[in-house]
């Protein structure tokens, strides 16, 4: 049993040492990108109804060349601090691999130098929450190298908000009720019947 | 088919299997469906299994709940709270209604009652319906009590524990397969053109139908006692009724039951604490899909097939060599065991090490609920029914407990919440060691020395007026009986009334 245990944790052990060395650190990332997105600050946009336009490209204060590593661009819808808050499955990590801020993406394009834009629609499955924008820039062996977002480093401006689907239909609502209803009214059908047994015995 | 034996000529039933005096079965045949022992017991295991189902439903698609309902880590630590709370006080009084009842109507009932909280579940738009839904879905974990009385009633002595260990260990199934359907039901209707956020909610007919017809099967198949229902039977003067106030003074002011209540929170709880975050912990801890985490999380509640059955089956193999001081030993043993692999799976950070210890971890806690209703029949015999009812409504407090302290909000993250779950089964467990049977010892004291025996135990739940009346007889057969508790080493000849046994472990 012992044995058992000390496998089981020095496993554990080498596991997590191995965890530690993987995934680009956000803090690390210069934000070279100037991302802009068409939803003013507190809107209220519908899933599956509304558009939000997106444009991104190098931020041009920076020097030429900034990205000559720049390959791909991934635009990410990501949670704003109100919707993260006790909720720890969108937890906010350093370590990109682990981090959980941006779960939606957008589009996935090629980089180009000059500034690019997409509409999109925004999805049926988008859950209620609060929203900003956040583009990452990929080098060639798929590692984050710089990102761009629409809000500032606090997150605290520019935040929209997406109001989801409900999921529910008006047969669905008319079923959950007659099933019910055809339940209850079965147990009292059953103490009927119970009854009807009981005094025919006794009869 | 073969005559019920007992010498009755009187009696012309025939039942399929071989039968007691009171035509309880004497013995356990799995496959077989006769009425109406084993069909009581396949209709019992079944309900039992479909309310199981339906309460842990909702854990699984918890991923795709919370973003549809916007909930917090409170809200679903709420829900979960609710879902366990409603059974402790209808466990209890299910027992009573049991009695008064029959266990047939008494289950129908029940479990039809709490469908619509199923049905209702496909609605919910917000944490408060969310928690409501799954409140009152809660309630139909009753069906415990319901299962182990109607057993009770249909077998015999020698093959009780066998039949209340195996349905009661098949029922808790449930929360394991219901990990595995709901996800496999949410995909397929996803397939077939339903959104995310639609798709649950249809997938929730599924165990409220299930829940429905086996309600249906029980009130049309199931029969209360072997010789018929209680409105049928004329009910003749040796089936006396016993006087509620002194059985529930008696459970009440027993000790040992108050013991067993707390530590079946700590097997019992722990199990249905982790029906409720396991899904949740592997979907985000190793970013596994819903599907893979379901079937993982499954895998601790399908444990049961065997590890509470085997539970049941090690206690009674602890007390043919040690009586009960073996009984409450290794109920100790295993419950600590399962504590220190609940430590040890919240510390492990690989997904193949974290599933291999979960495994370990529910054969040990599932063991230990098995082994708890080996000793729970011996607490008292007058006062069986509350007893194991307050058995049972202690098992869920463990769970209400354990979720409100470690597992609601974000004051722990689950893994901490975990291991620190595991040190408190570890603390709890300890109280065992208080358990003391004045005829067969604790675990660390031998019976006592002025010879107290079975009769003496259990005919202390009777006044003299009572005794009088006779309507003690059923415990004095029960005390007989009960005398193998005292395990081979103990002196194995009958001991006279009130004389010391010479020897003594």
């Amino acid at each position: 049993m012992e044995s058992y245990l000390l496998a089981a944790v020095s496993l554990a052990t080498l596991t997590f040492a191995y965890t530690c060395y993987g995934g680009v650190l956000f803090s690390t990332l210069p934000q070279t990108l100037a991302v802009s997105a068409s939803p003013t600050d507190g809107q209220v946009l519908k899933a599956g109804e509304d558009n939000i336009t997106i444009t991104w490209g190098l931020n041009q204060s920076f020097p030429d060349g900034t990205d000559s590593s720049y390959n791909k661009v991934k635009l990410l819808l990501c949670y704003g601090p109100t919707s993260q808050e006790d909720r720890g499955w969108r937890k906010t990590v350093d370590n990109l691999s682990k981090d959980k801020t941006c779960q939606l993406t957008i589009a996935h394009r090629t980089y180009m130098r000059n500034t690019q834009n997409i509409t999109w629609m925004i999805e049926r499955d988008v859950p209620t929450a609060v929203y900003f924008v956040r583009a990452y820039a990929y080098n060639s062996s798929g590692n984050e190298v710089a990102y761009g977002q629409t809000t500032d480093a606090k997150k605290s401006r520019n935040l929209f908000k997406v109001q989801a689907i409900s999921g529910r239909h008006s047969s669905l609502d008319i079923a959950s009720v007659c099933f019910s209803a055809f339940a209850l009214l079965s147990v009292v059908g059953f103490m009927v019947l119970e009854k009807r047994g009981r005094s025919s015995a006794e009869n | 088919m073969e005559i019920s034996q007992g010498g009755d000529d009187s009696h012309q039933k025939k039942f399929a299997l071989p039968v007691d005096s009171e035509h309880k079965a004497t013995e356990f045949r799995l496959f077989s469906v006769a009425a109406p022992h084993m069909r009581a017991f396949h209709l019992s295991w079944i309900s039992f299994f479909a309310c199981f189902v339906s309460t842990f439903a909702a854990p699984p698609l918890l991923p795709i709940i919370r973003d549809n309902l916007d909930l917090t880590a409170t809200d679903i630590g709420n829900a979960g709270i609710a879902a366990v709370s409603g059974a402790v006080f209808a466990r209890i009084a299910m027992g009573t209604a049991c009695d008064l009842f029959g266990p047939r109507l008494a289950s129908a009932a029940l479990t039809l009652l709490t469908t619509p909280a199923v049905y209702c579940t496909s609605i919910a738009n917000s944490a408060v319906s969310f928690l409501l839904v799954r409140f009152f879905t809660g309630f139909s974990l009753a069906t415990f009590v319901s299962t182990q009385f109607w057993m009770s009633s249909m077998f015999s002595a020698r093959v009780v524990g066998t039949a209340n260990g195996v349905a009661g260990g098949w029922g808790n199934l449930g929360g394991g397969a219901t990990q595995l359907i709901m996800p496999l039901v949410f995909d397929l209707i996803q397939h077939i053109g339903a959104t995310k956020f639609t798709a649950w909610r249809i997938a929730f007919f599924i165990p409220a139908l299930f829940q429905t017809l086996s309600a249906y099967g029980i009130f049309f198949l199931g029969q209360d006692l072997p010789d018929g229902n209680y409105s049928q039977l004329h009910k003749s003067g040796d089936k006396h009724k016993d006087n509620f106030a002194q059985v529930f003074y008696h459970a009440i002011t027993n000790y040992r039951g108050w013991i067993l209540a707390l530590t079946y929170g700590y097997c019992f709880g722990v199990e249905l604490t982790i029906d409720n975050i396991i899904v949740q912990y592997f979907y985000d801890r190793f970013n596994v899909n819903l599907h893979t985490a379901g079937i993982i999380a499954a895998s601790f509640g399908l444990a049961n097939l065997f590890s509470r059955p085997g539970g049941g089956m090690l206690s009674d193999l602890m007390a043919k060599k040690f009586g009960m001081r073996g009984r409450l030993w290794t109920l100790w043993i295993v419950q600590t065991l399962g504590g220190v692999f609940c430590i040890l799976l919240g510390k492990v950070g690989s997904l193949g090490v974290s599933v291999a210890v979960m495994l370990i971890f529910s054969v040990f806690v599932q063991a230990a609920c098995g082994l708890t209703f080996g000793v729970v029949p011996f607490v008292s015999r007058r006062s069986l029914g509350i007893i194991s009812g307050m058995t049972g409504g202690g098992g869920n407090v463990g769970a209400v407990l354990t979720q409100v302290i470690f597992f609601r909000g974000s004051r722990y993250s689950t893994e901490t919440g975990l291991t620190l779950m595991g040190v408190m089964i570890i603390c709890c467990t300890l109280v065992i060691t208080l358990i003391y049977f004045p005829q067969w010892g604790g675990m660390f004291c031998g019976p006592a020395s002025k010879g107290t025996t079975e009769e003496d135990y259990y005919m202390s739940e009777w006044n003299s007026a009572e005794k009088e009346q006779g309507f003690h007889n059923a415990s004095l057969k029960f005390s007989e009986n009960s005398r193998n508790e005292r395990g081979k080493r103990i002196g194995s000849a009958p001991t006279p009334n009130n004389r010391t046994p010479d020897t003594y472990v």
